[in-house]
């Protein structure tokens, strides 16, 4: 029960924020200014579509694109275009979620998947078509694999650590009748 | 109960598809403003920079610490085999440090005898590198000086030896610089001493492209890459890198800036070179002071041969 308290709730919702501006940080660190051979996993893409699947409630949609807008600006990206698309498919996969079903996980992986194959793809395609200067495809699709294998620890990570789990029928029952 | 949450859910749903309509619709806005006028958003991004990346500062500089720490215990284990090789490399060094100092004995002696002057409006501003691109596509560092200490767009940032990059976005307290490796960097160089100029271009990886050579032959690798100062981005003459064969057989840049570790940047102030216009205009006095040639006498014209102007009637 104690999963679907207000004051637990608001602590997840600020919670999200918070773990993504801890990724950021980490991305800013001035560790290695030589361009890499390789891209790291977009953590908080895997993070942000794992509660969607888990906890919609965690990660409200104006979070989502306030998160992802201050990643876009402070990491150069072309502003608002990945925010959007992040906002779309976790939209999706919210609407997609059945509450008080248990779904395999490879189901949910597979769906995640495409949703992030189709947020780089489409990214890709939008800037193409505004002719904007883009970066070389091997390593974005670098960056895809990796997220998509990163995908499963993070969830494990939430489960087991933040405790973000689907809920129960009677917890949902209740949450749903506050 | 189940009717009361689906009543619920009647105006819930609707009202959360449209703040999520309203949510898309505005940051699909705010990509296309930025595809239009992009130096606003821009400017825009520079302020957040401005507001966020001065306030992690004080958690950034322990935890970099840290890590550099950890990564230099690391290094501590291969202690004795790096003394070694310290050692021999000390050897050719005191070799190349009597090289070196008899060339600057020479080269004290040239400029003197040349009465070099250096261009003594290159004066610079020193900052701290606080925070990388954060991105593997992108590659630029913030500085922390800005507008308050003078930085402006455009200027050249240097490191101890080699050019780093362009100011590219400045705000208060922080600027961006782009850096020579960066994909939508390019700038005009000479290469020494075949004086040939050409562009380096950044792809992404370590050595810069050169590109748009005219005459590809009279390169060698090893040859010296210094900035051309065409088409006013950069002062002239600031050393860019070497010349070096990739595998492919391309012709790129080795960087002299360590950009293995970039800590401490000078920002070069530049307030744009002098331009000679109009041809002559340093030769013959500005016209109407008197110089000019005198129109020819009139009597010329009909050439009666009068005999007052011998010189010129004899040669009619």
């Amino acid at each position: 029960m104690a999963s679907t308290s207000p004051a637990r709730i608001w602590v997840m919702r600020a919670a999200f924020p918070a773990l993504s501006l801890l990724v950021i940080f980490l991305h800013l660190l001035p560790l290695s200014t030589l361009p890499s051979r390789w891209a790291p996993p977009d953590v908080m893409m895997a993070l942000v579509m794992a509660w969607a699947v888990r906890r919609p409630d965690f990660v409200p949609t104006l979070s989502i694109a306030f998160t992802f807008l201050m990643a876009d600006l402070l990491f150069q990206r072309p502003p608002g275009l990945i925010a959007l698309l992040v906002v779309l498919g976790a939209s999706f996969l919210k609407s997609q979620v059945h509450p008080h079903r248990e779904t395999a996980f490879l189901g949910e992986w597979v769906s995640v998947g495409i949703v992030i194959v189709a947020i780089t793809l489409s990214n890709r395609l939008i800037l193409a078509v505004l002719s904007v200067e883009q970066p070389s495809l091997g390593l974005i699709l670098i960056q895809m694999v990796a997220t998509l294998a990163v995908y499963p620890l993070i969830v494990l990570i939430s489960e087991s650590l933040l405790g973000v789990q689907k809920l129960s029928p009677a917890e949902a029952e209740a949450l749903g009748s506050r | 109960m189940a009717k009361d949450r689906s009543q619920r859910d009647d105006y819930a749903a609707p009202l959360r598809r449209l703040l999520t309509g309203v949510v898309c619709l505005c940051l699909l806005a705010l990509f296309l403003i930025w595809r239009i006028d992009s130096p606003r958003v821009e400017r825009f991004r520079a302020q957040v920079i401005d507001a966020v990346v001065p306030s992690m500062d004080w958690a950034m500089i322990p935890v970099e610490g840290a890590i550099n720490l950890f990564r230099d215990f690391q290094s501590y284990q291969r202690l004795a085999e790096q003394n070694r090789e310290l050692r021999s490399e000390l050897r050719q060094m005191s070799a190349w440090k009597e090289a070196a100092l008899q060339l600057e004995q020479e080269n004290a002696r040239l400029l003197d005898l040349n009465n070099v002057r250096l261009d003594p409006r290159l004066t610079y501003v020193t900052g701290v590198v606080m925070a990388d691109s954060g991105s593997p596509f992108r590659q630029s560092v913030i500085l922390n000086v800005g507008a308050r200490d003078g930085v402006r767009d455009g200027w050249a940032a240097m490191d101890g030896i080699g050019l780093v990059g362009r100011i590219s976005g400045t705000g208060q307290n922080t600027s961006r610089v782009i850096l020579l490796t960066d994909a939508s960097s390019a700038v005009p160089a000479m290469i020494q001493p075949s004086g040939q100029s050409t562009l380096v271009a950044g792809d992404n990886s370590p050595a810069p492209v050169i590109d748009f050579l005219e005459n590809p032959d009279l390169v060698r690798p090893g040859d010296r890459v210094v900035t051309s100062g065409d088409g006013q981005v950069f002062p002239a003459g600031l050393l860019i890198g070497q010349v070096t064969q990739d595998r492919f057989g391309r012709l790129r840049v080795r960087l002299s800036a360590d950009y293995e570790r970039l800590e401490f940047l000078r920002v070069l102030r530049h307030h744009g070179s002098e331009v000679i216009r109009d041809p002559g205009g340093l030769i013959v006095p500005a016209p109407g002071t008197g110089t000019i040639p005198r129109p020819r006498p009139e009597g010329l014209g009909a050439d009666t041969g009068d005999g007052t102007e011998p010189a010129e009637t004899e040669d009619g």
